[in-house]
């Protein structure tokens, strides 16, 4: 096949009868408790050097207990496929864990950015839609998916997406390679203990992701009967076969917000958006990271129970979410 | 005598914004300043226009005030006619369906290639390092018309971008569909914060349709990085209208955090 422009970058590839294999024999299928603290889930399933997805972001539904948890066992060498990275990426970089980002879009704060001019994280540009495409293949069990957008952009230059000849019309198209992530973080309204698990709302790729990692943590503001799942299965986002853990968490999206559950907490986030330096960001994760053993004390310590009933009384708008 | 209306450069980007839209159709939402114009257009003037966020709200009618920091979340997803994800938002995008799309930027340059990435350096060092293309570059690439909110400084207009991060026309006619692109896209449409642009026909290059009333559109260009195209009639834009003001800062964004901005003013 003809290729006509490609980059010269590294990417994460594995080739999808390595991924069934892996499938095959190491994703149990069995409905068994995997209820477990973070601490577990996290030093269980994420390895140094391992590549991460979540959904959705920082300011809406993310996996923020799980970050926490990560940054708090000082993981190495993390990369991030990172559809929407708002504060994660930042504090992932501070904390000494993320040295690879898959852009997405590198929001926000001076913090990240000052990282990547100073060559301390690298970035690689696929955008969302390229990203989302990835995940897509991944989950598709096919070494890549072919796209019409990304053409003519210097994406071609800063990602390993390709321009090939269509074999069908013999026109240029682009195409990106299949992502199978180490792990994904899912944080989600209800989950059972199998792992069976809603989401209300949108969401960006969060069963694209969860079937094409090779470890899914759930993360659940409510532990639900898993007789719920059968009796409204047009509700179920992830089945329980998908997924290695789940771990209870309450407000696991703070300071970001949890649709028909809490809203964000504009002035945490502020301070957040407001880190520049390192000293700033070192202060930041020793206040709210290291120096409390866990998300239920930092919920217990550092929020307080009169911001989270403040923030569940200001998510007033259920419609549609239940 | 003229009355002397004051408002700030976002609002009247803002405003300029909204009076483009047109009902009925269909309009992919960027991040910013794009949901502030979707907002404010569909109270005012199109109120059967189709929105769609790339997190996948299909129709949305948001919730007021706008909450700054909301994407995604129960606010701006209100009242959609459908709930996705990313994947199905850009098929929307890549099948045809999207009319109207529109985006911030960094840097334009003449044929309407945007950098939302980095200025200055090079891509693996850059100068100063920026959120980069998140869906833009989807939206830019799929839909059939898009529009560009940019702040009029001469140094975002520049002959070249420092990182093309969603097409414009790129090189010229016909360089969008030899690269691949969908057939029949591409920029429409430039709101600035003193003047609106729009594309030569035949040689696709940005061109100078109207300024904002007082302005003298010698002066609007005379700064930028590079000579647009002159309509041969220049147009005259009216500054935003009383209830445009009192939708932005009473309603949509009474605590004017994303519509402040330098102070401007012009004869209502």
């Amino acid at each position: 096949m003809n290729i006509r422009r490609e980059g010269d970058i590294e990417y994460r590839f594995e080739h999808p009868d390595d991924f069934r294999r892996f499938v095959q024999e190491r994703k149990s299928r069995k409905a068994e408790s995997k209820l477990c603290s973070a601490k577990k889930a996290v030093s269980t399933y994420v390895a140094d050097g391992d590549y991460i997805v979540y959904d959705f972001s920082s300011l809406t539904r993310g996996p923020q207990s799980l970050i926490r948890e990560v940054i708090r066992q000082r993981r190495k060498d993390l990369w991030i496929g990172a559809e929407f990275t708002l504060h994660e990426s930042a504090l992932l970089t501070g904390a000494g864990c993320a040295t690879r980002i898959d852009v997405g879009f590198l929001g926000y704060g001076g913090y990240i950015g000052q990282a990547v001019c100073e060559g301390r994280v690298r970035v690689y540009e696929w955008t969302n839609g390229g990203l989302a495409l990835r995940l897509l293949a991944g989950a598709r069990g096919v070494p890549f998916l072919p796209t019409r957008d990304l053409l003519g952009s210097d994406h071609m230059s800063a990602s390993a997406a390709k321009v090939i000849g269509d074999p069908y019309t013999g026109l240029p198209v682009a195409v990106v390679p299949a992502l199978h992530p180490d792990v994904a973080f899912l944080h989600v309204h209800q989950a059972d203990v199998y792992g069976d698990a809603r989401i209300f709302g949108t969401n960006l790729f969060a069963l694209e992701a969860a079937m094409a990692s090779h470890r899914v943590i759930i993360s659940a503001e409510e532990i639900v009967d898993p007789e719920e799942f059968r009796k409204d299965p047009m509700r179920t986002t992830i089945p329980y076969f998908l997924v290695d853990a789940v771990v209870h968490a309450p407000f696991g999206a703070y300071p970001g917000a949890m649709p028909a559950r809490y809203e964000l907490d504009l002035p945490h986030v502020d301070i957040l958006n407001g880190i520049q330096n390192e000293e700033q960001m070192q202060a930041y994760l020793h206040e709210n990271v290291y120096s409390v053993a866990d998300h239920e004390e930092f919920l217990d310590k550092r929020v307080g129970a009169g911001k989270m009933s403040e923030l569940r009384r200001k998510a007033s708008i259920v419609e549609g979410y239940r | 005598m003229a009355r002397t209306v004051e408002f700030t450069d976002t609002e009247f980007m803002i405003a300029q914004g909204a009076r483009l839209l047109e009902d009925g159709k269909t309009f992919f939402v960027g991040w910013g300043i794009p949901q502030i114009v979707a907002i404010l257009g569909q109270r005012l003037y199109v109120p059967d226009v189709i929105q769609l966020f790339e997190f996948g709200a299909v129709g949305p009618q948001s919730v007021l005030p706008f909450v700054r920091g909301t994407m995604g979340g129960p606010q701006n997803t209100y009242r959609s006619i459908q709930w996705l994800n990313m994947n199905w938002a850009f098929a929307y995008s890549a099948s045809g369906y999207m009319d109207y799309g529109m985006l911030g930027a960094l840097q334009i340059d003449p044929y309407g290639n945007i950098n939302s990435t980095f200025l200055g350096g090079t891509y693996r060092n850059p100068g100063r390092r920026f959120a980069g293309s998140g869906g833009g570059n989807q939206v830019a690439s799929h839909c059939w018309k898009t529009i560009i909110v940019i702040r009029h400084e001469g140094r975002r207009f520049v002959p070249k971008v420092d990182f093309l991060t969603s097409p414009g026309y790129l090189t010229g006619p016909g360089a969008r569909e030899k690269a691949g692109l969908p057939a029949g896209t591409g920029p429409y449409r430039v709101v600035t914060s003193k003047a609106l642009f729009g594309f030569d026909g035949e040689t696709k290059r940005i061109t100078l349709l109207a300024v904002l009333r007082g302005l003298d559109p010698d002066d609007v260009v005379k700064d930028l990085g590079f000579r647009p195209l002159m309509s041969k009639e220049i147009e005259e834009i009216p500054p935003p209208t009383p209830e445009e003001l009192r939708l932005l800062r009473e309603e949509i964004d009474p605590s004017r955090f994303l519509i402040r901005g330098e102070w401007m003013s012009a004869s209502a």
